[in-house]
């Protein structure tokens, strides 16, 4: 039997339509498959790897998330400079700029919803 | 949840320049916790993962836990961010989890993606579980790595 697997992660928004366009600006740029699918009118889906990320129109969150640190995506790219440099021709908002720790690149971004969303690229 | 719909994709987003390839991959989750050890204990014993393995992954996701700075003990808007976790065996799954004496926010049902249940953690994150059909929406099905 296999493991339990983190199938998707849905972030549940008062702007569903918003927030799939910031992610397919942000972190499909020149994908050939358009990123996000529609699931239903209100839910959109894009795989990220292993994981999909579900973005889900509900009634039951605000429009802004009042504690954003309490779950944090993080992102794996190849090429986290030229992934920054994209992210700033967008006018994204970081809440810690791109910078080199032990490990790698990593900086945090804040999404429409104030999720925050962290870019890593590991150092081979 | 909303009702059957059928699968429509999206336009084709146009390319957009930036040297940026391959598709960004979502290897971790950080989860803030009022006790990170405790909580990630919760999540192996959930997910029947072995108490030896450094890395808590499910299906090639890291989770991670940090000491929370808030004073508030639970999650105030659980549906903002739900992990949905996919098992073979959702009976198993409940299993563990009525074991472990989980708050059951909808006990498991059958829905047009699959039998889910869902239940808070010990912080009050809402958790599924899923075990999807053939016929679920590709979203929940398990993936392979994008090349």
């Amino acid at each position: 039997m296999a493991t339990p697997a983190l199938g998707s992660i849905l972030l549940g928004t008062t702007n569903p339509h918003r927030l799939r366009d910031w992610y397919t600006a942000a972190l499909t740029p020149g994908d050939a498959g358009g990123g996000f699918t529609e699931v239903t009118p209100t839910m959109f889906a894009c795989t990220f790897g292993d994981t999909s990320l579900l973005i889900d129109g509900r009634d039951d969150v605000a429009d802004k998330n009042s504690a954003p640190g309490r779950v944090i995506l993080n992102f794996h790219v190849d090429d986290a400079r030229a992934t920054a440099d994209h992210l700033n021709a967008l006018g994204v908002t970081w809440l810690v700029e791109l910078e080199e720790r032990e490990g790698g690149l990593f900086g945090t971004l804040v999404d429409p919803d104030g999720n925050y969303v962290q870019i890593i690229e590991l150092k081979g | 949840m909303t009702g059957v719909v059928p699968m429509v994709a999206d336009p084709p987003v146009p390319g957009t320049p930036g040297g940026v390839r391959r598709r960004a991959r979502l290897r971790a989750i950080t989860l803030e916790s009022g006790a990170p050890d405790r909580a990630a204990a919760w999540y192996r014993r959930a997910l029947g993962l072995a108490d030896a393995d450094p890395l808590l992954t499910a299906g090639g996701v890291e989770l991670r836990f940090t000491l929370g700075t808030s004073d508030a003990p639970y999650t105030g808007e659980p549906a903002r961010i739900i992990l949905n976790f996919l098992v073979d065996d959702i009976r198993a799954a409940e299993a563990r989890l009525v074991a472990l004496e989980a708050v059951w926010v909808r006990e498991l049902e059958r829905t047009r993606w699959g039998i889910i249940g869902t239940v808070l953690d010990l912080d009050g994150n809402y958790v599924q579980i899923v075990e999807p059909t053939p016929d679920s929406p590709a979203c929940l099905q398990r993936k392979e790595e994008q090349p």
